[in-house]
């Protein structure tokens, strides 16, 4: 039986409404949902190892990034100086600010000086901070002379560190004009609120064996085999290389710099890296396995082939690399090409490593493991398995685009103090702070205006193409539109739209990889189909490097052997973080997996919680074997339950596959499980855990609810009056619902009600329910059941009526010249009364135009009527000058009517057909009358039995007065939902199966049957007919064909067409065929000439002396005898001028 | 209706403020169910129906105040003393026809709640009043005001059905059951084993015979025992609910009978050709004269 722990909690809730705590948030688990997103912000300024910033701070991701920058180089050509280039300006960037958000300086009124997330909203503006940049310079080898410049406003994410309400309690959020319970985690763009889309891409620093057959396509002599590794600096850029098997043997590396790709011999890199010899290169791919004839004849070739070079040392081959790439890397003139060899192995190759020995000893490993795949000893990883997966956190991408256009800028003023050199030898000199400025000038450096490009538009623009596979999507705005799909755009996470126009489905597959940690019920359906996913609600995003410093002195302690150069055959490579750091027999991996496993869950040794080990024991042809530990930010984890010390562990994607978890208690196989799920709803997203009894239901209908949640009329937020959202609905009569599961309060769902509970009776009455099609109680809709607002925004902004730089000439404000009229609706301001109700066409606002003198009254547009709810006056930023914005909100009431749509929350929706008085809807002995009635046809074959569970629960919880638990899988076959409901039901003197004996309102009779009765929630969806409704008798019509317009909005018709005319056609009733066609359409008449069969020729006679009538003549035959007056389509005529016009004559046989 | 020996019969079992429960005999299924329907939709009271507002500074849209308003019930008892809107001679309103309620309420302290509920409305008329349980009762609550926020506003009550509107309606719930025994077969219950153990036997099942196993189905036999129970809303005492809604039927049938016997007088003397009332027009009339 589920144990009764949920309540309604109703007093406790409205203490907490009346007196927001100052400590705490109400909700903490609603506050660590948008965590990946705001720890990801966080890690740009502030990066620290493990949850809390007392485990140590390390520089941000900002402060790594200037140092993988690096300095930039211009010569000015003057004679002496270094080398003969002339003298030597370096510069950097040494520290970037990125401020609060701040009031303009230019104000000069406020005192207050922050700036808070509401006003930004309110005002459509950036929330940003301002963007500071010292850049540094020095001359030959002079001293460091630095500038401190202002890079325009960055944006700042809401709740960040950056942001000013960081760490406000409830009660100064509120203070502040935001939600008590503000998660943060958006930027706000133009008063929208933005977020940055979670990302998969691939696993970090982790080898895959790809097989992709375009590899083919490269050139002669290439395979399909490959091997690729998503390499991550330290500041979380990538760069994506790998390895191509050609038919031969040999291998090349591949790499890709500025969005060209490259193919380099895989020999020409390792013996760049370090000074080595063939016999160790052979030694390190080989690891002794000598048996291996595959191996070793491959190796051996490629090592012959490339003596092909001649290049037989490091500096050689260095050299030689360089050279090559010297006009593609675009370094400075004095840098040999050694150094660009070596800078091209610093940026490119393996870059997640810093030192060539591990560069060497992975390239090494990737050798041997595409060999293996090549030979079959392993087989190819599954790039859309969340195995090899993790996620691009929007914190990152952001530091990321910050830091290539910091890299532009510099390259920019390198390429503007080249040009100059070139162009005015003369006047050029690096010594003179002034020149030097004026030539920075030159330079646009307003990043802050190219992050706000990238959130509003989600475009990225982008030189080097940051190992994206993607240009465009990358930001989405968080619609209000409810609270559950306002807290899932935080959760979901994409693909990638490349995978969206891919032919395939297999990346859209739920592969058992992704357990726990995508949701396999939430995602839409259609076009984004698994794609488009949602993170369990358990699973975390790492935003944090777990500290791992120690961790090859334990594991040496447990027997691994540090020695990377030679390994025993058949032993098992050990990496962390996609470093080589030693090798061990696969029985001592295992146990060296399991001791560690055991010391990170206890605590012992300082192993990290957050520590990932993924052990691949050796298989059949299976995933290529060895201990792979990893301890980077942007996995995703999950808590999961260690059986043998009771505690939890956090189990990464890349584990879990070959680890055994239990479900259920009874899955527990004492021989094998170590682990256990903590309760099968973790694997859920929080919408799909939002679903009652989901698991009672059909799959599909969970899917379908988990759409149908985010679409409904509910609360969206509870500081209303501070949104300025186009379009928000709301739902007046929203209710918690009696059955929901334990989440429900975990999540303060009950703060944003969703629907209603409605007494809902299964039957099949009047017919007016058939098809999915649904009754109401129309006295219940009188007594507010499902009653709906819309509020819709206007913005009036004078300045887009005057011409840029002319001075402010337009006022709000009425002239002598109103009419009397408008002065019902708009005040002496030239604004409408709070509260008013407009028409279609009636004066909306007005402004005096200083010119003319004339008062121009702005008309409000909208079939429907609206009251003006909130008029907001939007000053400039600076607060100096005129008034010449406002944003009027309106309020459109929605009351239901017959066809909108609703539903209850198990994917069963309907539109409302009819509302029955009371008086005609049946009724129980009771006296009870449904609110809504659906039709029994609904479930045969959708099977939403959890439906029925809750309508049994819900009429239960009802009775009593209690809150039912709909947590799934609470039930099994020994104590069912229908038994512990029913029970509750015979309790109350009702029928233990839900159903009641019935009369029918219209005669009093008793019903032929009972009628399975129940409370069941309804939601209210957001389509209504009144937004789609089109008709039409006449109207307008396009200008060119004469026929009527398209388009709801230009009260257009629907079109009649093709398929429409064959199935009239077909049906033989050629007048209706008609009547569409042409009498209803473009129906003209005109002037044929018989004689000359044209359509074009007759044209009326000038009015002469001779007669004053105008006859109608045929130009050609220059009669009029023969022209009559036809019915044609006024396209044809059209079509008959086109032709003429193009020498085509159309012949017209008229009898 | 068809009426041997006794007429209809009324049994009240239960009688208090806001509840009648009463069985009603000898009478025909029909006339059960046009009493039913009659309460819940024909019996007029008075509610809010205009709201005039001055000033509404709370969180509530002016609409939504509206609408509570019209559904907090007001004392009816003397609703045949007013007349329908459609009816009365005045433009818009007049106390011939309406009843002015005023609310104003402002909240002026800091972190004061003030719950403005129906107590505040000041009625103009003292016998058209919200309903109260007792002088202890606090009132329905219509809106909650914070500093600064003030409400000013007129009602005008209206007489009304319940079938123009639910807020007209004097009843909550008709609780309405005969044959509890299902004696009649009316029903055929969905069973998974005996009837009798899975459906509970309602509390009308003790003022019926309970049928013997091997009582003979008559299938001739109708429904003649009605088990009510009404809840008002307290607008109207429950028995005067009843017994407005039997005048109601009573009415209607009068006003039918008399079509009817018009109906006939043309078919035997009117002369052929003479425009009369075709009989239908009457109870349109009649009709109009309720209030539709």
């Amino acid at each position: 039986m589920p144990p009764q722990t949920s309540q309604f909690h109703t007093v406790t809730r409205e203490t907490f409404a009346r007196n927001p705590s100052d400590k705490q948030f109400e909700y903490p688990a609603l506050q660590t949902l948008t965590y990946p997103h705001l720890k990801s912000f966080n890690a740009i300024t502030e990066c620290c190892h493990g949850d809390s910033a007392e485990d140590g701070l390390s520089p941000g991701l900002i402060e790594r990034a200037l140092e993988d920058i690096g300095q930039k180089v211009v010569f000015d050509g003057k004679p002496g100086g270094v080398g003969g280039y002339g003298n030597k300006l370096s510069m950097w960037v040494e520290e970037v600010q990125i401020g609060r958000p701040a009031v303009s300086e230019r104000d000069t009124h406020s005192v207050n000086r922050l700036m808070f997330p509401s006003e930004c909203r309110e005002r459509l503006v950036n929330y940003a901070g301002r963007l500071m940049v010292k850049l540094c310079w020095r001359v030959n080898n002079g001293p460091v002379q630095t500038e401190l410049k202002q890079m325009g406003m960055a944006p700042i994410m809401v709740k960040s560190n950056l942001c000013n309400i960081e760490k406000f309690s409830p009660r100064q959020l509120i203070d502040v004009g935001e939600e008590c319970e503000e998660m943060g985690g958006y930027f706000i763009v133009n008063g929208l609120e933005k977020i940055i889309r979670l990302l998969i891409v691939n696993r970090r620093n982790h080898v895959m064996a790809v097989v992709r057959p375009s590899y083919a396509n490269r050139g002669p002599s290439y395979t399909p085999y490959g091997c690729q590794i998503r390499s991550v600096r330290p500041d979380e850029t990538s760069a994506t290389v790998g390895l191509n098997y050609l038919s031969d043997g040999q291998v090349m590396f591949r790499f890709s710099w500025r969005k060209q790709e490259f193919l380099v011999p895989v020999l020409m890199i390792i013996k760049s890296l370090v000074d080595t010899s063939d016999m160790e290169i052979f030694q390190a791919i080989l690891r002794e396995d000598f048996d291996n004839t595959f191996v070793t004849d491959r190796v051996e070739l490629m090592l012959r082939k490339f003596k092909n070079y001649e290049l037989h040392t490091r500096e050689q081959c260095l050299a030689y690399l360089g050279d090559k790439f010297r006009v593609v890397m675009n370094q400075a003139e004095d840098v040999s090409d050694v150094d660009v060899g070596k800078f091209l192995l610093q940026k490119v190759v393996l870059v997640h490593l810093k030192h060539n020995r591990d560069k060497f000893n992975m390239l090494a490993y990737m050798i041997r493991k595409l060999y293996a795949l090549v030979s079959g000893e392993c087989a190819p990883d599954n790039p859309d398995s969340p195995q090899h997966q993790e996620v691009l956190l929007g914190g990152f991408l952001y530091a990321g685009i910050l830091k290539e256009k910091l890299e532009d800028w510099l390259n920019g003023i390198r390429m503007e103090l080249m040009r100059d050199v070139r162009r005015n030898p003369a006047s050029a000199d690096f010594l003179d702070r002034r020149y030097l400025m004026k030539i920075i000038g030159r330079v646009p450096s307003d990043i802050g205006q190219k992050l706000h490009y990238f959130l509003a538009t989600g475009n990225l623009v982008s030189s080097t193409g940051m190992d994206m596979q993607q240009t465009s999507g990358y930001t989405i705005v968080a619609e209000k539109l409810n609270f559950l799909r306002y807290l899932s755009h935080f959760r979901c996470i994409h693909r990638g739209s490349f995978f969206a126009e891919l032919k395939t489905t297999t990346v859209r597959k739920l592969l058992p990889e992704a357990w726990g940690f995508l949701c396999p019920v939430h995602t839409p359906d259609g076009t984004p189909c698994g794609l488009l996913n949602h993170l369990s609600h358990s699973c975390k995003v790492l935003t944090y490097f777990a500290r791992v410093d120690h961790l090859p002195r334990l594991l040496a302690s447990l027997g691994v052997s540090l020695n990377v150069v030679n390994p025993e055959a058949g032993d098992l490579s050990v990496q962390l973080d996609g470093r080589l750091i030693g090798w061990c027999s696969p029985k001592l991996a295992e146990r060296v997996a399991r001791e560690l496993r055991h010391w990170k869950v206890t605590g012992q040794h300082d192993v990290p919680l957050d520590l990932e080990i993924g052990y691949v024991p050796p298989s059949n042809r299976g995933q290529y074997p060895g201990l792979y530990l990893f301890a980077s930010p942007a996995r995703m984890m999950r808590p999961v339950r260690y059986l043998a010390a009771d505690r939890k562990d956090m189990v990464g994607s890349f584990e879990q596959v070959y680890m055994e978890i239990a479900c259920m208690d009874d899955e527990v196989d004492p021989k094998t499980s170590t682990h256990q799920e903590y309760t099968p709803t973790n694997i859920l997203s929080v919408v799909a855990n939002l679903t009652p009894f989901s698991d009672f239901n059909q799959s599909p209908r969970n899917m379908y609810q988990c759409q149908m949640g985010k679409q409904t009329m509910g609360t969206p937020a509870q500081a209303i009056a501070k949104r300025t959202d186009n379009k928000l609905y709301r739902l007046q009569t929203g209710q918690t619902p009696i059955v929901r599961p334990k989440l429900h309060d975990s999540y303060g769902i009950d703060g944003f009600p969703n629907g209603m509970n409605a007494v809902v009776a299964v039957i099949s009455y009047t017919g007016y329910d058939m098809e999915d099609a649904m009754i109401l109680n129309k006295s219940g809709h009188e007594r507010g059941f499902g009653y709906g607002t819309v509020y819709k925004s206007e913005v009036v902004d004078l300045a887009d009526a005057r011409r840029r730089g002319e001075a402010t000439r337009y006022h709000f404000g009425l002239g002598a010249d109103t009419p009397r009229k408008v002065l019902e609706k708009l005040d002496l301001d030239g604004l409408p009364f709070i509260g008013i109700k407009l028409r279609d066409g009636d004066p909306m606002c007005a402004y005096v135009d200083d010119v003319t003198g004339r008062t121009i009254v702005k008309k409000f547009k909208g079939l429907e009527d609206g009251y003006v709810d909130q008029v907001r006056l939007l000053g400039s930023d600076a607060g100096d000058k005129e008034c010449q914005k406002v944003h009027i909100r309106f309020r459109i009431t929605r009351s239901p009517i017959i066809g909108d749509k609703f539903s209850s929350r198990h994917g069963q929706k309907g539109v409302c057909s009819q509302k029955w008085p009371s008086v005609d809807m049946p009724w129980t002995e009771s006296g009870i009358q449904p609110d809504v009635i659906i039709n029994p046809h609904a479930f045969p074959s959708r099977m939403t039995i959890g439906m029925f569970v809750e309508s049994l629960a819900g009429k239960s919880g009802a009775l009593h007065g209690i809150v039912q638990d709909s947590t799934p899988f609470q039930f099994n076959e020994q104590h069912t939902a229908a038994d512990y409901f029913g029970e509750q039901l015979a309790k109350a003197g009702y029928n233990y199966h839900g159903n009641e004996p019935m009369y029918s309102g219209i005669t009093g009779e008793e019903l032929r049957v009972d009628i399975y009765i129940g409370v069941v929630y309804y939601q209210r969806l957001r389509h209504m007919v009144s937004d789609k409704y089109q008709v039409r008798t006449t109207g307008p019509v396009h200008v060119l064909t004469q026929q009527p317009l398209k388009g709801r909005k230009r009260a257009g018709g629907i079109r009649f067409g093709e398929m429409e005319r064959d199935s009239l056609l077909a049906h033989g009733v050629s007048f209706l065929l008609q009547d569409r066609l042409m009498n209803c359409s473009d129906y003209t008449q005109t002037h044929v000439c018989k004689r000359c069969r044209s359509i074009v020729s007759p044209a009326a006679t000038a009015v002469s002396a001779a007669s004053t009538r105008r006859t109608v003549q045929c130009r050609i035959c220059e009669r009029d005898d023969a022209v009559v007056l036809i019915a044609v389509p006024y396209v044809f005529r059209y079509l008959a001028t086109e032709l003429m016009a193009m020498n085509i004559r159309l012949d017209l046989a008229v009898n | 209706m068809d009426i041997e020996g006794a007429g209809p019969e009324i049994a009240i079992r239960h009688l208090d403020k806001d509840r009648v429960n009463f069985v009603l005999s000898n009478a025909d299924l029909s006339v059960a169910n046009a009493l039913r329907r009659a309460m819940i939709s024909e019996v007029p009271t008075i509610a809010i129906d205009i709201v005039q507002f001055e000033e509404n500074t709370t969180v509530l849209a002016d609409e939504f105040l509206a609408h509570r308003l019209g559904l907090i019930p007001l004392y009816s008892a003397n609703v045949e003393q007013f007349k329908y809107t459609t009816e009365c001679v005045c433009t818009e309103y007049c106390s011939a026809c309406s009843v002015v309620l005023t609310l104003e309420a402002k909240c002026t302290r800091e972190g004061e709640t003030v719950m403005v509920t129906s107590r505040d409305l000041q009625s103009h008329d003292p016998k058209v009043s919200p309903v109260m349980s007792d002088e202890f009762d606090r009132g329905i609550m219509i809106v909650k005001l914070h500093k600064g926020q003030e409400i000013k506003l007129t009602c005008i009550a209206r007489k009304g059905l319940g079938q123009m509107h639910a807020k007209w309606s004097p009843v909550s719930a008709v609780g309405f059951e005969y044959d509890p025994h299902n004696r009649l077969r009316h029903l055929e219950y969905w069973i998974e084993e005996d009837a009798k153990k899975e459906w509970p036997l309602s509390r009308n099942a003790d003022f019926e015979e309970p049928p013997r196993d091997d009582e003979p189905f008559d299938y001739n036999a109708e429904p003649n025992k009605f088990y009510y129970d009404v809840e008002t809303v307290g607008s109207i005492r429950p028995e005067d609910v009843v017994s407005m809604a039997l005048d109601v039927l009573q009415e209607k049938l009068k006003v039918t009978e008399a079509a009817l016997q018009e109906g006939q007088t043309m078919l035997t003397g009117g002369m052929p050709g003479e425009p009369t009332n075709d009989g239908w027009n009457q109870p349109v009339d009649a009709m109009n004269a309720a209030g539709w």
